[in-house]
């Protein structure tokens, strides 16, 4: 299935087979299965800790193909699972380090370093409306919002839709840069619909909600350009 | 003058700005103000319409900056309803032409239309159509020297609405540096002793303002070289108990009637006038900016990876210098977060409050390392017991004593007066009761209304 295939735990960062050229330590052309493999671990990485149905919902894979890659890339040393209650995928650091070097190339390779920043720049003040909106949907007056006044409600939804149309506009830049930024526009427009048909968890409360998916492009942003938090 | 006017106008908050308003207050009462002056709201909606500063305005500039002394300006933005944060304030701007301050009123009144502040009213309900005014004053300097400071005061404690002044100091700096959380603030009482003029300067001004606005204040000022000047004031705003409290303790002075302090207390404050919080006689580590409600103790953590291992043993307190997603099954872990950097809009404050655990965020001056806490000169290792209180933002080495009752007296003769008022005693929730009250003064408002 994958070509992420290696019988060895890594030692410190030593870059698996298939996904770095060996000569020159660049990302090679992988083929559709070896693009599938680093899109995993690149939704890992921005979503940080995540059951097999969450990743695959992030990824738009099914979730069989995703736990083969999973299970590939885990042999690679490059994400575990642990077991328990807050159990779930992560990225290891020897995984963060492949995929820094990865998304590095791929920015490079892309010619898109340009475009992604130009977003981002645009998606900072953006990010700062949408906390204010998150804080004025759970908190009122100081108290939290007990969301039992659906006037006041049905006004921070309305700019939360208004907000999703213009948020959509640095989506659409993100992805035309680097197709992959496609899936946020897709899932936040999940959750919004959800949230339209009632389902209020999804603004900021559910782990597929509109904040939490925003914080993952923004994760996923300064991953992308290499900034640190 | 038609857009300009000066700080003893005696135009309206409409016209004025809010913050421009309360410093014409406070030079009435007495009290040292830069020299200034305020562009009214009119210019901005001038602008907004044609897109460019109203004639006359740059001539009306010339002749009023001529009457401030020379050197710098502030120039600061201020609509007739808040919306801190929301608008541009440019400190330290150097005069030389009236290009630069031409330049500085564009831009404040252009932040009046960011998406950001459009959403912020959208939000809260203020029309699009009020503008902003902007007022210009000469600097002072809270980093002069080591005489000169910055700070921000309250007349009454805004956690509890206990009647002491509260507030933070910082020495050598000026008042951007308060707001950035980069640096940490020391308690208001530390001038006492370093500058007993600038406290005796601040508590005078604490009386004289409550008096003029009959509730708790909030102010903000600069000393410099041992000289206190105030910079802004208004209304404390208090919610929850610190609410209640002061409206009582307001009424039972005669500073104002029963009636008026019903109508200040709102069913949400009653509502949230139980939620726990740490009583204050304990050991404080450091203070941020409480942004989910309520009290949680547990051990230091320092990373999410400590937080689910040492979750297995009992209660954690996640401490990170920000929060990235990563740290999300860290925060679903822990009974409590606490973040350096940040504020309540922050993204760490919103999955908090998603997960209902209470926290507090830009504690300015934490420092986290791996496996340790530092604030000021006092270091805590991980597993440190510590309590957090995410309405005022405390963070106390300990358990700490937990009440849910810190206004319970003053909710008790508060709801009395509401009884007396409504002629309702029946059982019924404390919301209710309130309620109750404030329909039977609307309607005996209406009642006294000539036909």
């Amino acid at each position: 299935m994958s070509i992420l295939i290696t019988s060895r735990a890594p030692d410190a960062w030593d870059p698996p087979p298939g996904l770095f050229d060996q000569v020159t330590g660049r990302a090679v052309d992988l083929g559709a299965d070896g693009v599938i493999a680093v899109l995993v671990l690149h939704t890992l990485r921005c979503m940080g800790f995540a059951t097999l149905s969450r990743v695959a919902g992030a990824a738009g894979l099914g979730e069989s193909d995703v736990q083969s890659e999973l299970i590939d890339l885990a042999v690679a040393g490059l994400v575990t699972y642990e077991p328990g209650d807050f159990g779930g995928w992560s990225i290891t650091p020897t995984g963060r380090s492949a995929h820094a070097a990865w998304v590095a190339d791929e920015l490079d390779a892309a010619g898109a370093k340009v475009a992604v920043a130009e977003a981002f720049d645009r998606f900072l003040p953006l990010n700062t409306e949408l906390l204010d909106l998150c804080g004025a949907w759970q908190i009122r007056s100081g108290a939290l919002n007990d969301h039992t006044d659906a006037a006041y409600d049905a006004r921070v939804l309305a700019v939360l839709v208004d907000f999703d149309r213009r948020a959509g506009v640095v989506c659409a830049a993100l992805s035309a840069a680097l197709p992959r930024f496609g899936r946020y526009r897709v899932r936040l427009a999940e959750a919004l619909a959800r949230v339209g048909s009632g389902e209020l968890e999804y603004v900021t409360d559910d782990m597929a909600s509109y904040h939490v998916i925003w914080f993952q492009l923004h994760e996923d942003l300064l991953v992308t350009l290499g900034i640190p938090r | 003058m038609r857009w300009i006017h000066s700080l003893s106008s005696d135009e309206p908050a409409e016209v004025l700005g809010g913050k421009a308003h309360g410093l014409v207050v406070l030079g009435r009462l007495g009290l040292a103000v830069p020299a200034g002056f305020v562009i009214g709201t009119e210019a901005c909606r001038a602008y907004l319409r044609d897109g460019r500063l109203p004639d006359g305005l740059a001539d009306e500039l010339t002749i009023a900056v001529a009457s401030l002394p020379a050197g710098q300006v502030s120039v600061r933005s201020g609509a007739s309803v808040s919306m801190p944060g929301m608008m541009t304030t440019i400190l330290n701007l150097t005069v030389d032409s009236i290009e630069p301050l031409k330049k500085a009123v564009t831009e404040v009144f252009s932040s009046w239309n960011t998406p950001r502040a459009r959403t912020y009213r959208e939000l809260h309900g203020i029309p699009h159509d009020l503008g902003t005014a902007v007022t210009i004053q000469a600097m002072v300097y809270g980093d002069r020297d080591h005489r000169s400071g910055t700070g921000v005061a309250f007349t009454r404690n805004p956690n509890t609405g206990e009647p002491v002044p509260f507030g933070d100091v910082l020495f050598g700096r000026q008042g951007d540096a308060v707001v950035s959380g980069r640096e940490l603030p020391l308690p208001l009482h530390d001038l006492t002793a370093r500058e007993p003029k600038v406290w005796a300067g601040l508590l005078h001004a604490m009386d004289r303002v409550e008096s003029h606005y009959r509730d708790a204040c909030y102010l903000e000022f600069t000393f410099e070289t041992g000289e206190l000047w105030l910079l802004q004031v208004r209304p404390g705003r208090f919610v929850g108990a610190a609410a209640v409290r002061v409206a009582t303790d307001l009424a039972d002075d005669g500073v104002i009637g029963r009636e008026e302090a019903l109508r200040r207390v709102s069913p949400e404050d009653l509502q949230q006038v139980r939620t726990p919080r740490i009583v204050l006689a304990a050991d404080v580590l450091a203070r941020g900016l409480g942004a989910c409600p309520g009290v949680a103790v547990g051990m230091v953590a320092t990373s999410t990876d400590a937080a689910v291992r040492m979750a297995a043993k009992g209660p954690v307190i996640l401490v990170r210098p920000e929060t990235s997603p990563l740290d999300m099954r860290g925060i679903a872990a822990a009974a409590g977060i606490v973040t350096a950097r940040g504020g309540p809009a922050s993204h760490a404050a919103v999955v908090a409050r998603a997960m209902g655990k209470p926290a507090v965020v830009g504690v300015a001056g934490l420092v986290v390392g791996a496996g340790s806490v530092r604030a000021g000169d006092r270091t805590i290792e991980e597993g440190t017991l510590v309590s957090i209180d995410g309405t005022s933002g405390d963070v106390v080495v300990g358990e700490a004593t937990v009440t849910t009752s810190t206004a319970e007296s003053h909710v008790c003769r508060l709801l009395g007066w509401a009884d007396d008022i409504s002629g309702d005693t029946s059982e019924r929730p404390e919301p209710d009761r309130l309620r109750a009250a404030h329909i039977a003064l609307s309607q005996t408002k209406a009642r006294r209304k000539p036909e």
